[in-house]
């Protein structure tokens, strides 16, 4: 199994004829870095390239730098917000002067990212270096228009990107379905490019979500998966950027720019990483990361702490990215998380659970906490493996167990025990058993109407003890949300 | 057993009244002097599991009011009701309810009272004061420590101990006698040896054997055995052997089918580390102890039950893996 790239990365632009449709972009970038390949420093020494995600702003920046023989030095300006790191980290690359050859392109990514208030600091810091740097520097933004960029936007570059057309895509995405030998129909392209709005790298991720998925895209899968399950295709993104993270910060944008609540985005991962990651200790480090998601979010819950949440990210993204240290990525698909029928199953048997709890408190004088802990589990015993199948039915009479709380003691043999309780009870009780059991209720009258009503019912009194479990219900959501 | 109905032991052989209780004859002593004088001060039964706090309060209330004591006893669990509002607003309503005839207070039991937290505990000591015209309080607690001093202070203290073992064998041998159970002599002092002096463990474990059939030493133990989903066991022991899908189905599994929380299983695992079904090297079991613990405290503080366990789950596929 080798290592497999995404595909947005394995089918960036490697020229700068391979970016489409951004004529104008490189009209005015491609003259101003010639100035600086020939040395003539050019009066703005940055600029920024805005436009939409996805057009193909950094792209661009890598095929000039690749077809002019610049290095290219990627920072992602997020990660340095003070102003010292600024001066610090930028200022030394932008310092560095070539000595023979290779000049140095330094590329700060997703500068609109910066906040106005906290890095007022590191705005300033980054314009002064601007006005010193002895080598190009491209920032990249969404939007630039945005206040606390004006002073930067006097001193750069601006230079626009323009949205991709439809027709613009699809042909990008039929190259993919060639490299790949992937069965494509050129309507299902149609589709997800549409859906795209111009973004490329969300139009291959969809491709490639649907592929990975059925080994073939198809206008009826697509439209199925596209339309109906949007967010499932952006959950798709969301987990391979995680899983193929090469960056601490690439994971955790993944989390964070995910439009799934991190709950969802937890039970996938929670449902799919044993199916990505094989290496016991890679699983362990992933899922002791999850494990630990899950606690700060807990704390970011019920006790209101709400700025754990970051911590939450971290685990989730760069911790489960980096668990991988050992083994390679498994090519097996991505499932929806079963937690969804798990949780109705368990809760539906929780309830009975509780139900009976709450029954047997009532009788042997204890919390129902302590009923579940220390009588539930001899019960559990008596049901399963009783020779005699009327002892356990006689005790399932006495409480006037419903059957699904019989079935939850009895487990597979709750028929054979129901059918013996049920011939007991046309048998009818003997004047001695009746007696014996009417004293057993004395200590507490209304126990003798249920005991006396049992007869004229159905069964073994369906639905009884209804109102428990959904006390218990909400007593559990109270304090666990509605995880 | 000839009846059509039949009820657990524990239920059928409790004391009903003060006079029932064979053993902690100082305790019983006490309090048949405040049946006797009609009146008492507001109690505080401590002592491990099984001792017979619960039941006392009952038989006294009983041995107090008669038959229809019930209609004067408000019951409350600290664990099992929302927080001290609840607990309030029931007190508030049964202080209003009527008084019994001949004794000018009711009684309110209140069980596992060292759950409550020391704020809510405050709240309570508020209560009794309150209320102490026309109620008395029995708190039932199994650590006396975590029930606060002003508490302490106004409540009279009684420490109920482990039963002896010629009290738990007699009680097993008249409940064995009774039932008409097959039993062999040396299978009761087994079950007490197991259930530790705590009666109603011992009663449970007697009549699930006893459903099994002839009541050995054997069937004692394979019955503990049984009270413990057999498949946690199984869980671990594929974790160990590397098998983490396996015991992850299962892990799943265990939770629906028997219903158990995440501190269930927890509890479940911790019990299966040290029990001798499971052949693991001596200091693995310390360590494994350890990783459930923290596992354990993350449960506690509200995180996802199946995030956790999946995650002690790949812990234990890496020990065995370095075990093996």
């Amino acid at each position: 199994m080798t290592r497999r790239l995404p595909w947005v990365i394995k089918y960036r632009p490697k020229r700068i004829d391979e970016v489409v449709n951004q004529d104008k972009a490189k009209q005015a970038l491609i003259p101003w870095i010639e100035a600086w390949a020939s040395g003539r420093k050019p009066a703005k020494r940055a600029a920024l390239l805005y436009g939409p995600p996805g057009v193909g702003k950094t792209s661009l920046v890598e095929a000039i730098a690749k077809e002019y023989g610049f290095q290219l030095v990627e920072l992602n300006a997020s990660d340095y917000r003070r102003d010292v790191d600024i001066k610090r980290i930028v200022g030394s690359a932008a310092r560095k002067r070539p000595l023979y050859g290779r000049g140095l392109i330094i590329l700060l990514d997703e500068i609109d990212g910066i906040a106005p208030r906290e890095d007022a600091g590191g705005l300033r810091a980054l314009l002064e270096v601007i006005k010193e740097t002895e080598n190009p520097i491209v920032m990249t933004a969404n939007d630039p228009w945005k206040e606390q960029l004006r002073p930067l936007r006097d001193a750069v570059l601006l230079v626009e990107f323009r949205q991709l057309a439809t027709g613009h895509i699809v042909r990008l995405l039929e190259r993919i379905c060639k490299a790949e030998r992937l069965y494509c129909e050129k309507d299902a392209l149609k589709y997800i490019a549409e859906k795209s709005m111009g973004d490329v790298r969300a139009a291959i991720n969809d491709l490639e979500a649907v592929a990975e998925g059925y080994g073939k895209v198809t206008l009826s899968l697509v439209k199925a998966l596209v339309r109906g399950r949007d967010k499932s295709i952006d959950l798709w993104r969301t987990l391979n950027s995680i899983y193929y993270a090469k960056y601490a910060w690439q994971a955790k944008k993944a989390v964070t720019s995910s439009e799934e609540d991190y709950e969802t985005l937890l039970a996938w991962l929670n449902d799919n990483t044993h199916r990505k990651y094989k290496e016991p200790e890679d699983l362990y480090r992933a899922y002791d990361a999850l494990s630990r998601a899950s606690l700060f979010l807990a704390r970011a819950k019920y006790r209101g702490h709400w700025s754990m949440l970051s911590y939450v990210f971290d685990l989730m993204g760069p911790g489960v990215a980096f668990a991988r240290v050992k083994g390679q990525v498994a090519r097996e698909r991505f499932s929806y998380p079963e937690r969804i029928k798990l949780m109705a199953q368990l809760r539906q048997v929780r309830e009975t659970r509780e139900a009976l709890a709450g029954k047997l408190a009532e009788r042997i004088l204890a919390s129902r906490a302590t009923i579940k802990r220390e009588v539930i589990p001899f019960l559990t015993a008596i049901f399963r493996n009783s020779q005699d199948p009327t002892v356990p039915a006689r005790i399932a009479l006495g409480y006037n167990m419903t059957r699904e709380e019989v079935k939850l003691l009895a487990g597979a043999r709750a028929e054979e025990i129901l059918k013996a309780a049920e011939r007991i009870r046309k048998a009818r009780p003997g004047e001695e058993g009746e007696k014996a059991v009417r004293e057993e209720r004395q200590a507490k009258p209304a126990g003798l109407d249920a005991f006396l009503g049992l007869g004229s019912r159905g069964g073994i009194a369906p639905g009884k003890g209804a109102s428990r479990p959904q006390r218990s219900t909400r007593r559990r959501g109270r304090r666990r949300g509605s995880s | 057993m000839s009846s059509a109905f039949d009820v657990l032991w524990v239920e059928k052989y409790r004391p009903r009244s003060l006079k029932d209780i064979v053993n902690q004859e100082d305790i019983v002593k006490r309090l048949m002097k405040f049946v006797e004088e009609r009146n008492m001060p507001h109690l505080l039964f401590a002592g491990p599991a099984g001792t017979g706090k619960t039941t006392a309060a009952h038989a006294l209330a009983r041995d107090l009011y008669g038959e229809g004591y019930k209609q004067f006893v408000l019951e409350l669990n600290a664990s099992d009701e929302r927080g001290i509002n609840v607990i309030r607003e029931k007190v508030k309503e049964f202080a209003r309810s009527r008084t019994p005839p001949g004794i000018p207070f009711k009684i309110i039991i209140l069980d596992e009272a060292d759950n409550m937290t020391s704020d809510a505990q405050q709240a309570l000591r508020r209560l009794m004061e309150l209320y102490s015209a026309s109620t008395r309080f029995i708190l039932i607690a199994n650590y006396p420590s975590k029930i606060i001093d002003p508490i302490q202070s106004r409540c009279a203290f009684f420490r109920f101990q482990p039963l002896k073992k010629e009290d738990v064998v007699e009680r097993l041998r008249f409940i064995a006698e009774n039932e008409g159970v097959d039993y062999e002599e040396e299978a009761l002092e087994t079950i007490y040896e197991i259930s530790e002096g705590d009666m109603r463990k011992a009663i449970n474990i007697l009549q699930s054997a006893a459903a099994l059939g002839r009541v050995t030493v054997d069937s004692v133990f394979k019955v503990v055995g049984m009270a413990r989903p057999r498949e946690v066991r199984d869980m671990l022991k594929a974790a160990l052997d590397g098998e983490f899908e396996a015991a992850r189905t299962m892990l799943r599994r265990i939770m629906i089918e028997y219903g158990l929380s995440g501190e269930d299983i927890v509890r479940q695992i911790h019990k299966e580390i040290f029990g001798n079904e499971l052949k693991i090297p001596e200091e693995q079991r310390v360590l494994i102890a350890d990783y459930l613990g923290e596992i354990h405290y993350r449960l506690v503080e509200g995180s996802d039950d199946d995030i956790q366990l999946t995650a002690f789950l790949a812990w234990l596929t890496v020990l065995g893996r370095h075990a093996s």
